[in-house]
């Protein structure tokens, strides 16, 4: 009897330890552990390979790859893998790169490695191929020639997209799309949807890495964030709800804050019935309340959106002018159209069709459904019927242009501190995104001058153009801007919010 | 159960032989006017309940739909009892026009199972045969799987909307009340009294419409009744997974699924519903409780 209350004592010990687990008391190794709540396929990062959609954004943020030039705070270019460039001509460009880069492996990155990984980006990634048009490409040392099939004024600022992280392609990709780059980090693990494992790279060619050991963690849902960071299971968060953020105004959390051209908007369909009518399009820009959304639904963390590009850019907003929030003037615009509630239940009927919204949107970025449900209330006020569709699988039903009439999405709209590229990539006839098929002869003819121009004030001056001709035809309703955060314990150093969002976690980074 | 049962019999029979038989009567009295006083108690809440669903348009001190950006997430007071949402909407507004959302579409998801689950018994009991058997084997089906989880799928495949919420709910449930029919059925269809309904030429369905439901009504009504707490959790679980309703609907489920990651900052956003929930599913729960309790032929007698 006693020898069994004993095991019983023993086995009750022995679970209670197995429970807590026992704390791994290690070598003085710095460990980080990042929570992300974008790093999934949802948001076409399934994983680190740059030529794979927009998984360059997990390589280069996370400190995996680097590009040839990167931004500075103030948008500008600056060597990074490369020290400098030269423009022989309009179709060729001349690249130098730093001496003692390497990758990770310990591979020279020298012009021929440069080379290759750009070759196999322009046969891989769609988007990159279209923004190049690279014709040829020749390593000589520490140098490579690029020659385009047609001028391109923002090579540079192209290549220093998330895409063109310099990648070591005859080392490969593993089968879960680890690559190997030339930065502070080295990808040891990667489960889609799950985490990244990053450890220190010994042979990192820009000064010393503090942080040993990286774990980055895909956490989708905002509140399990917020408790991870609330319980120290994570160091940092991305991505936090605004309404979690009160929790951690105080002395043992710090917000690193800023301005980016990450602007939510919301795209037309010209397919739809519904949306195709300009007096519609009108009625909606006029009829969604930004400085609302911006103060109340994001706690002041955005800026109200004209255009694409916020203030802070040449080509920004203060140089345009669009539909201001204005409910009894939207109802007009309607009424004049001919859309009339004539069944008296509030919504208006045009040719027997219903005025009904189908607002297509996604979860992941949180600001979205709150854009969604704000809309759907200050819409219904002049008549429409928004029916929100907040789905993870947006990217598969905005290429079917029968099942949606608006959708509203994230974009950094100057990734490249350049205008084009918000064009190229979703208004044009020929960007891949144009989901909505908008169509403007105008638009196309000033895409066609910025395709040209190398002269930066006059590409500013083509950007705000082009801008106005998208917003007089209502194609795209720009609402907000967003002040990216992150929030971290207040023991983490040099992880710094940066207003083109690709970096953030560098050699830089420490925790004391 | 029964051995038990013959216990306190004679554990009675005992005490009213050396007390009388007048303690006994009165011990019984206290218990039937107790029963009694809870039914009248819990029908009583119910009945508010109900009466709060149906007359919801009017009861709201606001617009429960009325967005007012610039009185967001004011914490409760006078002006607004369970405070205001993200979106500045009056919270007890939302929880009363929420009352109807998951109480109403709780009723007319229990009506349902209730009715459709016991034809189906009452037939498959009644006849037979090989309807019989795919019946009883499309509800093992139903029943071999976790109630929510099938749900789940099912309103997943259907898509979002309250609708398909009871629809999915509907799919996995009745097979309990066609299980409880038909093996009442079974055991009600060798009485006497049916074959004396057959001999004197009665049809089946006059037999089971007279002879086989009304003898069944009982068992059938304390498990729907029971369920009512049960379905209206599980219609608040699908909307709180935005299976359920959607938004802007206000509906309880829903609305704490919206609120829930402010439990910290601004809690009554997400108490608001959750103790709406909680407050009518044990009012119904208790409710059912007492039914049984008085529907029980243990208590009959004292009645």
């Amino acid at each position: 009897m006693k020898a069994k209350k004993i095991l019983a004592m023993a086995l009750a010990v022995g679970m209670t330890l197995g429970l807590t687990g026992v704390p791994t008391f290690a070598d003085d190794k710095k460990t980080f552990v990042f929570g992300d709540t974008t790093f999934n396929a949802e948001n076409e990062e399934a994983d680190i390979n740059p030529q794979n959609t927009y998984a360059g954004w997990a390589c280069i943020r996370y400190g995996v790859g680097e590009t040839l030039f990167r931004y500075s705070d103030t948008m500008e270019i600056e060597p990074w893998i490369a020290k400098e460039y030269e423009n022989i001509d309009e179709l060729t460009w001349k690249i130098t790169l730093n001496d003692g880069v390497v990758f990770s492996n310990g591979r020279a990155c020298d012009g021929e490695a440069v080379k290759e990984c750009l070759e196999a980006l322009v046969a891989n990634h769609e988007r990159a191929a279209g923004d190049l048009c690279i014709d040829t490409i020749e390593a000589d040392g520490n140098t490579i020639t690029i020659k385009t099939t047609e001028p391109k004024p923002a090579l540079i600022n192209y290549l220093s997209d998330p895409y063109g992280c310099i990648i070591d392609t005859q080392a490969g990709i593993t089968d879960n799309g680890i690559v190997i780059g030339t930065g502070p980090y080295v990808a040891t693990d990667l489960v889609t949807d799950d985490h990244l494992t990053l450890v220190k790279n010994e042979n990192y060619w820009n000064g010393d890495v503090n942080v040993d050991e990286i774990t980055v963690r895909t956490i989708s849902d905002g509140d399990t964030l917020a408790f991870a960071l609330q319980a120290g299971e994570i160091n940092a968060a991305y991505g936090m709800a605004y309404a979690s953020y009160p929790i951690f105004e105080n002395e043992d959390f710090t917000f690193s804050s800023t301005a980016t051209s990450r602007a939510f908007y919301a795209w037309m369909n010209f397919e739809s019935p519904v949306t195709s009518d300009p007096a519609v399009r009108k009625a909606i820009a006029m009829g969604i309340d930004k400085e609302s959304f911006v103060s109340v639904l994001l706690k002041g963390y955005g800026y109200p959106a004209v255009g694409a590009f916020p203030d802070t850019f040449s080509f920004g907003g203060q140089n345009l002018t669009t539909e201001s929030y204005d409910p009894d003037g939207a109802k007009q615009v309607l009424e004049d159209a001919g859309w009339v509630d004539t069944d008296g239940d509030g919504i208006r009927e045009k040719d027997g069709q219903k005025l009904v919204i189908r607002w297509l949107t996604y979860p992941s970025r949180q600001e979205l459904p709150l854009l969604a449900e704000s809309a759907q209330a200050t819409l219904k006020e002049i008549g429409m019927d928004v029916q929100v569709n907040c789905t993870s699988d947006n990217n598969t039903i905005r290429k079917d242009p029968t099942l949606w009439d608006v959708y509203a999405s994230a974009m950094v709209t100057a990734p490249t501190g350049d205008p084009q590229y918000f064009f190229t990539s979703c208004a044009l006839d020929s960007s891949v995104s144009n989901n909505g098929h908008y169509h403007s002869d105008k638009l196309e003819e000033l895409a066609a001058q910025m395709e040209n121009e190398f002269d930066v004030d006059k590409r500013a001056e083509l950007g705000i153009q082009m801008q106005q001709t998208v917003l007089d035809d209502n194609a795209y309703v720009f609402c907000s801007h967003l002040r990216m955060s992150m929030i971290m314990q207040s023991n983490v150093t040099g992880l710094v919010a940066h207003p083109c969002d690709y970096y953030e976690l560098t050699a830089d980074l420490d925790i004391n | 159960m029964s051995k038990r049962k013959n216990e306190d019999m004679n554990v009675r029979n005992t005490a009213t032989k050396e007390y009388g038989k007048k303690v006994t009567v009165r011990v019984q009295k206290v218990k039937k006017s107790h029963i009694k006083q809870k039914l009248v108690f819990f029908t009583v809440l119910a009945v508010c309940l109900v009466i709060l669903a149906v007359f919801s348009d009017h009861l709201c001190p606001y617009d429960p739909y009325a967005q007012d950006l610039s009185s967001a997430l004011q914490a409760p007071s006078l002006a607004h009892p369970m405070g205001t949402d993200t979106y500045g909407r009056d919270m007890l507004s939302r929880v009363i026009s929420g009352a109807r959302a998951s109480i109403f579409s709780t009723f007319i998801l229990v009506a349902v199972i209730s009715i459709f689950g016991t034809i189906v018994g009452v037939g498959c009991g009644y006849y037979g045969g090989i309807m019989d058997s795919v019946m009883m084997r499309i509800s093992d089906v139903c029943l071999a799987f976790p109630g929510l989880v099938f749900a789940m799928a099912i309103a997943a495949i259907l898509g979002g909307g309250i609708q398909n919420a009871i629809i999915a709910l509907a799919v996995i449930s009745w097979p309990k009340y066609s299980r409880i029919a038909r093996s009442q059925t079974l055991a009600l269809k060798n009485e006497p009294y049916i074959h004396a309904a057959i001999l004197s030429g009665d049809s089946s369905l006059q037999i089971m419409l007279r002879h086989v439901f009304p003898n069944m009504l009982g068992p059938v009504l304390v498990t729907a009744m029971l369920d009512i707490g049960t379905m209206m959790m599980e219609l608040a679980g699908l909307s709180f997974l935005g299976l359920g309703a959607q938004i802007p609907m206000a509906e309880w489920g829903s609305m704490m699924s919206s609120g829930r990651s402010m439990i910290q900052t601004y809690p009554w956003v997400v108490l608001s519903p959750g103790i709406a929930i909680f407050v009518s599913v044990v009012i119904f729960n208790l409710l059912g409780d007492t039914v049984r309790d008085y529907l029980d032929p243990k208590n009959r007698e004292a009645f």
